[in-house]
């Protein structure tokens, strides 16, 4: 499997481990994770098992961002590694994010 | 049997599916050369310099954008761009990044105002289609040698020393992608070019094209590509760095399209001193 994805939940926090790479052959096993969240207060993606990703991905990560927004949850970013880090910043993902009253833990 | 779930017509028939097959084909195939046509219009021809892109998509059609539009002060404006995604949906968003860049280009003063108008006239459609492009565009004035840029959350160009054997990114200007957030301002940084420097502007599909071994072509080996190749004119340079991925990715399958642009500055010493050579008959 070229993407794996760990739900665990904890009252009003969830939280998606994702292992393997975020791309466009990917995208429809991490999408209808953050579809299904509702009822939520906090959900953390955990990217400590990123491998890869691509634009296809962040448009991913983007979706997450507005649907924070619509089912008002908070949405935070954890376990990002330096690559990730330096496509997240030039993309600008961390401004969308911050305007979605996200943030990167 | 199979229920077509574009239009509702059930199909019972292999004949039907393979005539469907064979229209779907020759329209992608019409969409490939639309979109290459449009991507490979003649550079705009300049004193002093030289300047020519190229786009290779991962499929049959792409996502990459990059394009020339002279301005009536005497500058080109060039852009380059990348779609979220592959494929047709990605060239669907591409012909319309080609059309806000065409119409900002015409209205606005410098690339700063072309990527807020950019982002102004498409912000709406690309969040709807949960979408974005990144987009990173610039002014060159062969008057002044600058070249004034501004960035919508695209790989930095790199700067090509022409005296020096120095490749380095050009310096960091933020600004976040187009489709991103409504409102976006965007701002300009202006650099002074040399005789000989060139620009490289280029997609990631580049820097993240993959070998058999899953290892990356990366940063480093596209620097050194690009010293060793410094002294070509921008033709060659663009087919040694083509070259060059190919030969690092031993045939395999390419993951991203594959888009650069290349300025560059000529020689003025040699241009004067073989215009005042006399003619050899």
């Amino acid at each position: 499997m070229l993407l794996t994805v760990e739900k665990e939940v904890q009252n009003v926090i969830t939280i998606l481990k994702v292992k393997g790479l975020i791309d466009i052959t990917t995208t429809n096993i991490i999408d209808p994770y953050l579809e299904e969240i509702d009822g939520m207060e906090t959900v953390i993606l955990d990217f400590s098992g990123l491998e890869f990703i691509d634009s296809t991905g962040i448009g991913s990560i983007m979706n997450a961002i507005y649907l924070s927004n619509e089912k008002n949850f908070t949405l935070k970013l954890q376990g990002i590694d330096e690559m990730t880090h330096t496509v997240f910043e030039m993309v600008g993902l961390y401004e969308i994010l911050e305007a979605f009253h996200g943030e990167v833990i | 049997m199979y229920k077509d779930g574009m239009t509702g017509i059930h199909h019972n028939n292999t004949g039907e599916s393979a005539d469907m097959d064979k229209t779907l084909k020759r329209e992608i195939n019409m969409a490939r050369n639309i979109q290459s046509q449009l991507l490979n219009g003649k550079p705009p021809v300049f004193e002093g310099g030289e300047v020519l892109g190229s786009s290779v998509p991962a499929r049959l059609i792409g996502g990459d954008y990059f394009d020339f539009y002279p301005l009536l002060n005497g500058k080109i404006r060039i852009v380059i761009g990348d779609v979220m995604g592959k494929g047709i949906p990605a060239a669907m968003l591409m012909i319309l990044t080609r059309g806000a860049f065409r119409s900002a280009a015409e209205t606005t003063s410098s690339p700063a105002d072309t990527l807020t108008s950019m982002n102004q006239a498409l912000y709406s459609d690309l969040r709807t289609l949960k979408s974005f492009v990144t987009l990173l565009c610039a002014d060159w004035d062969p008057s002044t040698f600058t070249l004034t840029y501004a960035n919508a959350g695209h790989n930095l160009p790199l700067y090509i020393k022409g005296k020096e054997s120095i490749v380095e990114e050009m310096p960091k200007v933020k600004g976040i992608m187009v489709g991103g957030l409504p409102d976006q301002v965007y701002t300009n940084y202006t650099i002074q070019l040399h005789e000989k420097d060139a620009i490289f502007f280029y997609t990631d599909g580049i820097v993240e094209a993959q070998n058999n071994e899953k290892e990356q072509y990366k940063l480093d080996r596209l620097i050194q590509t690009l010293i060793e190749n410094k002294q070509k004119c921008v033709g060659e340079i663009e087919q040694s760095v083509m070259e060059s991925i190919e030969k690092f990715t031993e045939g395999a399958p390419q993951r991203d399209d594959i888009t650069m642009v290349l300025l560059k500055i000529s020689d003025q010493q040699a241009e004067i001193t073989s215009l005042n050579s006399p003619l050899i008959k």
